[in-house]
């Protein structure tokens, strides 16, 4: 007994209490077999027993909701019988095993979640961590997982139109990487995992069954130890032309109507896939062991449960059209066998060997543990304190400072990256990647007899949170994460609807961690509240931390709280979308909103003094409402050429990315601001990120119509608008004391990384 | 003669995802009646098509080499059969390789100079606009369409080279803004800036970035338009 108890930690990954719970549950010691399912179906990946009590507190409902959270990914309603369904999805500990394998199933997993419920995936986004730019395994992660997510995305032909890239040294020993997938669909074409009904017939599709991936959902709810390496089988491994053809097949059965239920083999494989769908629809099902096609002969029953291998697909059929949908998958050269069969008891049987093997009650399975972890008030944020700007001079030379900036990796453009990416197949990219926001048409929207002045809908998609905010003020990096995409959707010209999370954390074990992660939630909650965007799908990565050696001793490599999200906005007429560069010389140039100068967590206190680790200001949610509101009016009249939100960086950073980025010329500016009616030092209002305002530009010289319809808005929302200078071409200046020429920059800003 | 009269047959191999976007443009855009040949209907009678896309993608997952494969699949038959017959054809990104491998055109295509795949925005000059496929470019215009391909250096020996020149059959290179043929705006290494060539007889062409991706000014350009525009005029004036 205690043999098989210490092989439960040891391989796992169960406690001791929980293992106790199971042979209570069993009036018995569990076996292996039932033991490996365990392990899978508690594990911290695939039950959320340390997040659910938090997630519970999301919303989740209203406003274009179809369906949130529970089913392969969420859904919102896109008008005229259309949905969007999308989902984010971490793939961080595989990744960092083999991170090309690793990133590409992260991207072909999540792929699956979107088609599996009869959407067709029609962009990807991705949200990447790695370790310090100068850390000498960085360019090793960063080019085999950029590498791998081409790979994937790039064979299935969903373009991948953006998504953010961020270097910072707490993620040395465990990179991160989330992918996003967004899918159309139409209303009365959507599939659910919930829909069994007793009498159909188990269905196994795609890829045969191998030896990769095995304990894959409990190797992602543990932390790293010193043998990293001797976890790389646990890694799966990837074949996009597969999942491409899976895709066509299970698309094309769906268009037959010859599927009642469907649910995607990700994490913990055939065991996740048919406990959740017997479970959500209330039944059970006898599973064959003996029908499950094999890539390695002689697998045992646990090891066929627990693979991880990809590109395959659980489906529940009418009887009578099994053989409808067989010749489908046949057609597209794919496995299609009976695997089983929906029964009324709600158990699941195995045969093996043409015998019951086992017989395994769903609820009991599936019904795993659920904690309230202890949570404390990490140590740390006791010295956070505001800064104390008079305690810092000025930097003699701000325009080296200023190029310090903008050719930071975290700052200079990913162009690079993206390019290895296929981001216009779909013929629908408006606007690409390298701008805040990626814009996509739908249905050929404003292009060919549709010519573009009559428009069409769109949608808008944005990815991305700051760890360094949320390690110093967890609150406020979950709300600052939200608003943040809902910032560059609107100054994009679109709406924000919904978002999805991908919650990034070390041991959930560590109190002090539980406390990050319940205040960055309570962060998302407030922000998605205020801005009417519900989380409608989402996943958590606790462990992502790594035992170090470090001379005698050992210490653990913890990564910053690194909440993502991912959002997607609307907009009426694609044609409005707006990018954020200038786009003329002569055009003026406005301050929208109000400034803070507060240099708390910023790029320019990391580079200029040295430490980061100062508090943030604190975000006015109402006030963030009505900015946003007003922007989006002011987009919507036609006023603006282009608008862009401060964030990394600082006002500097924003005007001169605008200046740059525009992709048929290169500008310059001329801006004079009062920074003393402000209150504010030079480097407050250079530099000072994340303000609660957008840079804005319009035409020269405004008339009166626009000029009254313009205070009009202004006036009720109750923001202020201020003129700061004007486009110019060639040289970028500011107050003076910032001179730097925009050739130069630009070669610099796109070569940086 | 009215567009939609004009009949075009986009081929669809497993892993083929350029099919989708060409049959839209063909269809919304320019009106043509557009449909597709499924890879493993070998005795279809392809006489009915006015002309054929061989569109891009992954056919067969790129497996052994791109578009190995697909070159051997049995609906290429009946398409080299059409080629022979002077029917007009067009092979786009990994159409283009496969019609290298099908031994339609001259030439291989290796992996970028940059061993990476390069999506982005090119311009191309046209070098012949006597051919179905550049009779309606203006003589010497340089188009911007995107590419998207790890596999498109291409590659052929000096005399053959020298042939393709001699017969005008290069009929696209890579080139810069203003139409300077530069080191520079040669994206994945090609011999000589080589972005597209014909055949000797001129009635089928490979082309390494994507017209389809190119054809509304909503996506950024609209110059790919005019190589369908050119397929099409062609046609009406046969």
């Amino acid at each position: 007994m205690d043999k098989t108890k210490k092989q439960a930690e040891k391989l796992f990954g169960l406690s001791a209490e929980e293992y106790e719970k199971i042979s209570e549950l069993l009036g018995r010691e569990p076996d292996s077999f039932e033991l490996g399912i365990f392990s899978a179906m508690w594990s911290e990946h695939c039950s959320y027993k340390s997040s659910k009590v938090y997630l519970k507190t999301l919303p989740t409902e209203g406003g274009k909701v179809l369906i949130g959270p529970g089913e392969n990914a969420g859904v919102v309603d896109f008008g005229d019988g259309d949905v969007l369904v999308f989902k984010m999805e971490s793939h961080n500990h595989p990744s960092f095993i083999e991170p090309f394998q690793g990133s590409a199933t992260g991207v072909g997993g999540i792929m699956r979640d979107i088609f599996t419920m009869g959407a067709r995936p029609v962009a990807n986004l991705n949200s990447l961590r790695f370790g310090s730019f100068s850390h000498q395994r960085t360019p090793y992660y960063l080019s085999e997982v950029v590498r791998g997510i081409g790979f994937y995305g790039n064979c299935m032909g969903v373009p991948t139109v953006g998504g953010e890239v961020v270097f910072d040294e707490c993620y040395n020993d465990n990179i991160l990487v989330n992918a996003f997938t967004i899918g159309i669909a139409k209303k009365d074409g959507i599939f659910l995992s919930s829909k069994c009904e007793v009498g159909n017939i188990v269905v196994y599709v795609g890829s045969a069954t191998g030896m990769d991936g095995i304990h894959g959902a409990t190797m992602a709810s543990e932390e790293f130890d010193l043998k990293k390496n001797k976890k790389r089988s646990t890694v799966q491994v990837g074949d996009p032309f597969t999942e491409k053809l899976l895709l066509e097949a299970c698309l094309e059965a769906m268009e037959k109507k010859l599927i009642v239920s469907i649910q995607d083999m990700g994490a913990a494989g055939l065991t996740s896939s048919s406990f959740e769908m017997a479970d959500k629809s209330g039944k059970g099902m006898l599973i064959d062991l003996d029908a499950i096609p094999l890539r390695t002969a002689g697998m045992t029953p646990v090891e066929m449960m627990l693979s991880e291998s990809q590109e395959r697909m659980l489906i529940a059929c009418e009887k009578e059209k099994f053989a409808e949908l067989k010749a489908v998958f046949d057609k597209w050269g794919l496995n299609c066998v009976k695997a089983g069969e929906v029964i009324k008891e709600k158990v699941i049987k195995f045969y093996y060997k043409s015998k019951i093997y086992k017989t395994l009650d769903v609820d009991v399975i599936v019904n795993g543990p659920e904690y309230k972890r202890p949570v404390k008030k990490p140590e740390y944020l006791n010295k956070i304190k505001p800064v104390k700007i008079n305690n810092y001079k000025i930097p003699e030379n701000l325009n080296a400072l200023a190029v310090k900036i903008i050719t930071h990796p975290n700052i200079a453009s990913k162009r690079t990256v993206f390019t290895q990416y296929d981001y216009s197949i779909g013929t629908a990219t408006v606007v690409p990647p390298g701008f805040s926001a990626a814009v996509l048409r739908v249905n050929g929207a404003g292009g060919g007899k549709n010519k573009p002045k009559k428009g069409g809908k769109g949608f808008l998609l944005n990815a991305g949170g700051n760890s360094r905010y949320t390690y110093l003020d967890p609150f406020t990096g979950g709300a600052l994460a939200v608003t943040e995409c809902a910032r560059n959707i609107t100054a994009c010209g679109g709406y924000p609807v919904a978002i999805t999370d991908c919650l990034n954390f070390a041991s959930p074990e560590d109190p002090e961690i539980m406390w990050q992660f319940a205040y960055a939630v309570e962060g998302i909650k407030s922000a998605a509240v205020k801005l009417n965007t519900p989380v409608i799908s989402g996943n958590v990565s606790f462990y992502n931390e790594t035992a170090k050696k470090d001379g005698g001793g050992t210490y653990v490599s913890k990564i910053n709280p690194t909440p993502v999200i991912g959002m997607l906005g609307f907009t009426d007429d694609v044609n409005k979308a707006l990018t954020p560069c200038f786009k003329n010389e002569g055009d003026e140039i406005y301050l929208l909103g109000s400034l803070k100068g507060s240099l708390g967590g910023s790029l320019y206190m990391e580079l200029a003094h040295g430490d980061f680790r100062q508090k943030p200001a604190d975000l006015d949610l109402d006030y963030e409402v009505r900015l946003q509101n007003c922007l989006r009016s002011l987009i919507n009249k036609g006023f603006l050429k282009s608008a862009v939100d401060i964030s990394e960086g600082g006002i500097f950073t924003a005007l001169a990315e605008s200046a740059i980025t525009n992709p048929e010329k290169i500008l310059g500016f001329n801006v004079n601001c009062d920074i003393k009616a402000h209150g504010l030092r030079i480097d407050e209002f250079l530099f000072s990120e994340f303000e609660q305002a957008f840079i804005i530009t319009t035409v020269q010289k405004p008339d009166g119509r626009r000029k009254s319809e313009t205070a009009a808005i202004l006036k009720k929302y109750g923001i202020k608008s201020e003129k700061i200078g004007v486009v110019e071409k060639g040289a970028m200046k500011i107050n003076g004391i910032i001179n730097l020429k925009s050739d130069k920059i630009k070669e610099r800003y796109y070569s940086a990384v | 003669m009215d567009n939609k009269k004009i009949k075009a047959g986009i081929t669809v191999f497993p892993g083929s995802n350029c099919d989708a976007d060409v049959y839209r443009v063909l269809k919304s855009v320019f009106g043509v009646n557009a449909s597709f040949i499924w890879h493993k209907d070998e005795i279809e009678d392809l006489k009915k098509y006015d002309f054929i896309v061989i569109p891009g993608g992954f056919s067969y997952g790129d497996y052994l080499r791109s578009g190995a494969l697909a070159a051997r699949s049995p609906v290429m038959e009946s398409v080299k059969d059409y080629a022979a017959k002077g029917g007009i054809m067009l092979g786009i990104c990994n159409g283009f390789q496969i019609l290298l491998e099908a031994g339609l055109l001259d030439g291989v295509m290796l992996a970028n100079r940059s061993l990476k795949f390069e999506c982005k925005d090119v311009y191309l000059k046209t070098l012949n606009t006597e051919t179905p496929f550049t009779c309606a470019v203006k003589k010497g215009a340089v188009l911007k369409m995107p590419i998207a391909h790890h596999d498109g250096n291409y590659f052929a020996t000096e005399s053959l080279i020298s042939g393709l020149v001699r017969k005008k059959s290069v009929i696209f290179k890579y080139c810069d803004e203003k139409g300077g043929i530069t080191a520079g705006s040669n994206p994945n290494g090609s011999i000589r800036n080589i972005a597209g060539i014909s055949n000797e007889t001129g009635n089928v062409m490979g082309l390494m970035p994507h017209p389809e991706r190119s054809s509304e000014k909503i996506l950024g350009s609209e110059d790919g338009g005019w190589i369908f525009k050119s397929i099409i005029k062609y046609i009406k004036e046969k």
